[in-house]
């Protein structure tokens, strides 16, 4: 993987709390090539953030990564000076965050704070800041962006405030943009403006993008690879087609159930996911995902599985896979989503109570 | 930056600011002229002769014909004679006042923004650390103590002990010997006066800066790879700022009171120290007089502290 921009090699970053270690991300891999949409889903809490911002370098105490490498260009950011870190930072790779109300300064122009961003970085020459400041606001679709860029962000709508995010972001022409659930504050029908507005970029710009988002609608418009967390570890990845075709992970197949499609036959039940995610201060042994599985076996509480190749481009951490589930489990008709339902292994301590047999039933069953 | 609307706004309150001044001075005037005793009590004067000095200075009429003739005079800029020092104009003498006290009171406050802000941050950036604890100590000290007790210790330290220990090398005069202290004569006050109020600014710097930090505009300044200072100064501590001038006009009024305290034991000749002694010798026409001084200088110092959250909040407009 020579031809990779950025290369996340086992990366774990915990957090020291006063109620134990937060083991937030543990052995993550991945890379990203020139020009690559990559996207990361995974539900809150799973990591996906603390990923990006450990690239970044911006993980904040009492968080601190403490293993893996993060290649990029040819150096380890783990490795970097603070200096040399803050130069890449907003220049080479630049993130775009959540909430674009909270996330620009109230007391700051916006043009200032994207214009800021130039100035601290000697990519663009101190004359041309300015007008490239309206110029990434043109860009990212603002209207009357001369005269805007001059507004406070409280008089910005929410939209443009993450246009905004996006023009300091791409301000410095980097090579990765990292955009951190991007849409989630944002109406359906912004969501969809900005999303485009990101896929034009990335086309035009040529800067690759990591996207991170719990919404399966928004990876499959704009990535080409997906990557699946649960817990702090990837579970799945593949192309967006096989993610969304022939997941191989439980869980990768468990959220996409549970999201309403509209080309979806009309008896196709929406399943919930049962049970919540682990406790990453005591997490519990063998798969992560155990405790939530329908179709886990008895390795699954012994022994942590690993990324194998399950297809071309595509890998999975399971004893399982959905392929099994199929064959063996039922796993296409299946309603009872409870933990072990499809396997019925629920080993002992976990046994969920037995059911009840009406004494009528007992009877029958007896004659 | 001055819109229309700020303009009425300013003219608003101005107008508030000359009704609370009439208010006031009413106020302290029926009061002070409803205690016992009198300028002349004293002099021994009896009968016809208090009779004769009494109408001299106007204390023959009714207490609201006083008034009035104070209220129209000093519209005019005339707070009336003084009653100990026969016939010597007020205006002027507390415009001298006015100009010692501005000194000291002025020097307190720096010394209050620059330390506290300074402390503060320096605190909160360096949280559970000992210098969070060493910066936070000092400013519990500084608004535990009563300036009273700082001072009266000064006092003793920098005039007494000192210049016995190093035989008159570092010495203090406790009384001011002119009437603008030198820069030596005023540190002193100033410190002390300012300590109090640095201290409730290190705390609530503190408190600003540590919601600041947390919040995710900092995350995208340090994303775009500003520097820390940066970060620190132009992101962080002007949103820290906002809570920290909404104290001040508190702080300005415990300065005035700090300094009628503080003028007293250091011997500086200033409107605190001349307010105490109008009052021990019912010099009313004085006690009323520095008494609008001060209602004027809280109310535009409240005034300007409204004006300034414009300047570092945007969001804020009048």
């Amino acid at each position: 993987m020579t031809d990779s921009i950025l290369e996340v090699r086992n990366l774990s970053t915990h957090f020291f709390t006063d109620d134990g270690e937060v083991k937030a991300v543990r052995g993550v891999s991945f890379s990203v090539a020139p020009g690559e949409t990559l996207g990361i889903v995974g539900e809150s809490g799973c990591g996906k953030s603390v990923t990006a911002m450990s690239v970044l370098g911006l993980v904040q105490r009492p968080g601190k990564v403490v293993g893996g490498e993060i290649m990029f260009k040819g150096s380890d950011l783990l490795k970097l000076s603070k200096e040399e870190l803050r130069n890449i930072r907003g220049r080479d790779i630049a993130m775009i965050f959540q909430d674009p109300l909270s996330s620009l300064n109230p007391v700051l122009r916006v043009g200032f704070q994207i214009d800021e961003a130039m100035y601290a970085h000697d990519k663009i020459p101190k004359d041309q800041v300015e007008t490239r400041g309206v110029d990434l606001l043109k860009q990212v679709r603002v209207s009357d962006a001369a005269r805007r860029i001059k507004d406070f962000p409280h008089q910005f709508s929410g939209g443009m405030r993450q246009r905004a995010m996006i023009a300091m972001g791409l301000s410095n022409k980097p090579d990765l943009l990292i955009a951190d659930e991007p849409t989630t504050a944002l109406d359906v029908t912004v969501q969809a403006q900005i999303l485009e507005l990101l896929r034009d970029l990335n086309e035009q710009t040529g800067a690759a993008i990591i996207l991170i988002t719990h919404n399966l609608g928004v990876v499959a418009g704009l990535c080409k690879r997906v990557l699946v967390m649960y817990a702090g570890e990837i579970v799945e990845q593949g192309t967006v087609e096989q993610i969304f075709e022939r997941p191989q992970h439980p869980y990768t197949w468990s959220l996409l159930r549970s999201v309403p499609r509209i080309d979806a036959n009309r008896g196709h039940r929406l399943l919930s996911i049962e049970g919540l995610p682990p406790d990453l201060i005591d997490l519990p042994q063998g798969c992560k995902f155990n405790p939530r599985c329908p179709f886990r076996v008895e390795r699954c509480f012994t022994d942590s599985p690993f990324l194998e190749q399950v297809a071309p481009e595509q890998r999975a951490a399971c004893w399982v896979t959905m392929e099994r589930a199929y064959a063996e489990m039922g796993a296409g008709n299946i309603t009872d989503t409870s933990p072990g339902a499809a396997s019925g292994i629920h080993p002992a301590g976990r046994t969920r109570p037995a059911v009840e047999v009406p004494a009528a039933v007992a009877e029958s069953v007896s004659d | 930056m001055l819109t229309r609307g700020t303009l009425i706004y300013i003219a608003q309150r101005l107008a508030l600011i000359a009704f609370t001044l009439v208010a006031v001075s009413f106020l302290v005037f029926i009061t002070v002229h409803s205690l016992p005793g009198s300028a002349f009590e004293s002099e021994r004067v009896h009968g016809k002769a208090l009779q004769l000095l009494l109408h001299e200075y106007g204390l023959d009429r009714p207490v609201l014909v006083q008034y009035w003739s104070f209220l129209t005079n000093a519209i005019r800029g005339n707070l009336g004679v003084s009653f100990q020092i026969r016939g010597l104009p007020i205006t002027p003498l507390v415009m001298r006042e006015l100009s010692v006290s501005a000194e000291l009171g002025g020097t307190a406050l720096l010394i209050t923004i620059g330390l506290g802000t300074t402390f503060g941050v320096l605190a909160a950036l360096r949280q559970n650390t000992w210098v969070d604890y060493t910066l936070t100590s000092i400013a519990v000290v500084g608004y535990s103590v009563p300036s009273f007790v700082l001072a009266g210790l000064g006092v003793l330290i920098f005039s007494y002990w000192l210049p016995t220990v190093t035989n008159g090398v570092i010495s203090y005069p406790a009384i001011w010997t002119g009437t603008y202290g030198t820069l030596v004569e005023l540190s002193l006050p100033a410190i002390i006066l300012g300590f109090y109020t640095s201290g409730q600014v290190t705390r609530i710097t503190r408190a600003a800066m540590l919601e600041v930090l947390q919040q995710d505009y900092i995350r995208t300044a340090r994303a775009k790879g500003l520097k820390s200072r940066i970060v620190t100064v132009r992101h962080a501590l002007r949103n820290a700022l906002i809570p920290v001038i909404s104290i001040l006009g508190p702080l300005v009024i415990s300065i005035i009171t700090g300094s009628v305290i503080i003028e007293t034991i250091f011997g500086i000749p200033g409107l605190g120290k001349e307010f105490v002694e109008s009052i021990t010798a019912a010099d009313y026409n004085i006690t009323v007089a520095v008494f609008t001084v001060y209602a004027l200088l809280i109310g535009i110092a409240n005034l300007i502290v409204d004006l300034l959250y414009t300047v570092v909040d945007p969001r804020i407009r009048y």
